[in-house]
């Protein structure tokens, strides 16, 4: 068995990762504002704290359908911003666009809760997997388990790599993002537009679409606060992209050790 | 294109480049290949945490690669069979740990070099002390089942996909690190030594690739078993003609890089398939599904190799000893 304290390891960092996402809900403060929706933090947030509380029983929160419906919802909607982008950018947006990884995400959270088996499953949550009942859960379908391991190595390579330089296609880039009117530019927008990416939002009351721009494109702003969005401290797009590499790994060993 | 390496670029090389797509930075292949070996790395290392590797079983399956080795190999591999079987939950978790910190080395820019060094370090280690040399030096080394070793592919592809260029031009991204000379030399005693293996008298008996295939049956899903099954079945009493067949696939592989650029595809195409046939069939897909893979095995690997020798049009903005790239970086090129 996986000795706990590996997974302890990852719960751990999981529980960072939720506190930075409810940090950065809480700078940017998108209730203030009429058409910002925080679904890419949201989503960091409720993950790993499902995650954490996968890895470590005693941070369990909610029952398994709770989790289920939640990631059911989280992955309509981001399945929904997905088509939305490929209406707008291509086809090439299903899998290359900024909201593919967290699709594929919402999708592994959803798929772990409802493949997981026996002897796990019997328990509340998965807290067999974190050694106390001494044995661990596995998951129905594990094929499916491989492929969305590797798509999410994959992502949390992609995000690596252009997180520590420039974007080797040019699609993203490092510049902060540039700022719609009227506060449109989302709590989530660094991390959904990808990694360390400059991002665009449509007008507020619109829908909200975030697109990724070339580094010919973006023009950085030199100043602004969370209000503006802006990006800077705890919103900087590189700290939703760090939290996003840090979910990915961590869901891609979850999902190989209950092959 | 990394800025620094497009401050470099003559006019006409940037020509060369193809003008704006070259000015906004085309995919770098070689760049997108490290990646992928990244990727590999970060799968290793979290097949490494598995729970099959913290039990005894782990040090066992270490333990009989000695079996068939030289003593001088051998005494080694008993040695480590030994620390991990006493140690197993510290030193299968250094083992991960050291992987982990080699993709993300691989994946981040400014440590790709030096990632790259360690990971051709630590696969020459693990080759030896943990595969056994990939049998090559026992009867029983196939390329079906593994030989010559998944991990010295991960040493091989790490020289190869080195971030640096010796030449103005080279004709397939493996080439541009160590020229193509010497890359398809290296391709050549490859894949002639997976089709020497091919025929030897262990694998080339009436009932041994059947063998080979349905042992990997056990702990498979069920559809996965099934194709093993059946794919044993094909084979069986064919041992022979079967091996002649992969054998002279094999041959063809090896030679394929130094035909014309049309006929290389070909072979190109002709070692995907194989690779993909050898990692579905002979190895189960590393037996990631049965929860005790420590890594991909051999199939996909090989398959990322035929890719680094696809023939592209890579031209380089400066020799690398004049304006050396920064590392990892595109280094001023481009490939198509």
């Amino acid at each position: 068995m996986t000795p706990s304290w590996i997974l302890d390891i990852f719960a751990a960092l999981m529980l960072v990762v939720a506190a930075v996402s409810a940090g950065r809900l809480v700078a940017a403060q998108p209730w203030r504002q009429r058409a910002a929706l925080a679904d890419i933090d949201v989503a960091h947030l409720l993950m790993a704290i499902a995650m954490a509380g996968m890895l470590a029983p005693s941070l369990q929160t909610l029952p398994n359908g709770a989790w289920e419906v939640i990631f059911g919802v989280l992955t309509a909607w981001f399945a929904y911003r997905v088509v939305r982008d490929a209406q707008v950018s291509g086809v090439r947006a299903l899998a290359g666009g900024h909201c593919a990884p967290h699709l594929i995400h919402a999708a592994a959270m959803l798929y772990m809760f409802l493949a997981l088996t026996a002897p796990a499953a019997h328990g509340s949550g998965m807290s067999g997997m974190g050694g106390a009942a001494g044995t661990m859960g596995t998951l129905s379908l594990p094929f499916l388990a491989f492929i969305f391991a590797l798509a999410l190595i994959g992502y949390s390579i992609w995000d690596l790599d252009q997180l520590s330089g420039p974007g080797a296609s040019g699609h993203y880039s490092l510049a902060v993002a540039r700022v719609a009117p009227a506060g449109a530019v989302l709590a989530g927008v660094g991390a959904g537009a990808g990694p360390g990416a400059a991002a665009v939002s449509e007008p507020a009351g619109s829908a909200v679409v975030t697109e990724p721009v070339t580094a010919s494109q973006a023009q950085p702003v030199g100043a602004g606060g969370p209000a503006s969005g802006t990006g800077r401290g705890i919103l900087a797009p590189w700290v939703a992209t760090s939290s996003r590499i840090a979910m990915g790994v961590t869901m891609a060993f979850m999902l190989l050790i209950l092959i | 294109m990394s800025e620094i390496a497009a401050a470099g670029v003559r006019p006409a090389a940037r020509s060369r480049l193809g003008g704006a797509e070259a000015s906004r930075g085309a995919p770098d292949v070689r760049r997108l290949l490290q990646l992928a070996l990244a990727g590999i790395w970060l799968l290793d290392a979290l097949l490494q945490y598995q729970s099959f590797m913290f039990s005894k079983a782990f040090s066992q399956m270490i333990g009989g690669t000695a079996s068939g080795n030289p003593g001088v190999v051998a005494s080694p591999i008993t040695w480590n069979a030994t620390l991990v079987e006493h140690h197993a939950v510290l030193v299968n978790s250094i083992f991960a740990t050291i992987q982990l910190i080699l993709a993300i080395g691989i994946a981040w820019r400014p440590t790709v070099r030096l990632a790259l060094a360690a990971s051709i370090a630590w696969a020459l280690g693990v080759w030896w002390f943990g595969e056994g040399l990939g049998m090559v030096l026992t009867s029983s080394a196939s390329p079906v089942n593994g030989a010559p070793g998944a991990v010295v592919i991960y040493a091989l592809l790490a020289v190869l996909l080195w971030p640096t260029d010796r030449s103005v031009s080279a004709p397939f991204t493996a080439a541009r690190a160590v020229g193509a000379p010497v890359a398809r030399a290296l391709w050549l005693v490859l894949w002639l030594s997976l089709a020497y293996f091919a025929l030897l008298p262990g694998n080339r008996g009436p009932q041994a690739l059947n063998g080979m295939i349905a042992g990997m049956e056990s702990g498979e899903p069920g559809w996965l078993a099934a194709i093993d099954r059946n794919a044993a079945a094909l084979v069986a009493h064919q041992g022979l003609a079967a091996s002649i067949v992969l054998a002279v696939a094999l041959v063809i592989i090896a030679v394929g890089v130094y035909l014309p650029a049309p006929a290389a595809k070909g072979t190109l195409v002709l070692a995907l398939v194989v690779a993909a046939v050898i990692w579905a069939f002979g190895e189960a897909f590393g037996t990631i599904l049965t929860g005790g893979g420590t890594d991909p095995n051999s199939g996909l690997l090989l398959a990322l190799l035929a890719l680094t020798y696809w023939p592209v049009r890579t031209a380089v903005t400066a020799p690398a000893r004049t304006a050396p790239a920064p590392a990892g970086a595109n280094e001023g090129t481009t490939a198509s």
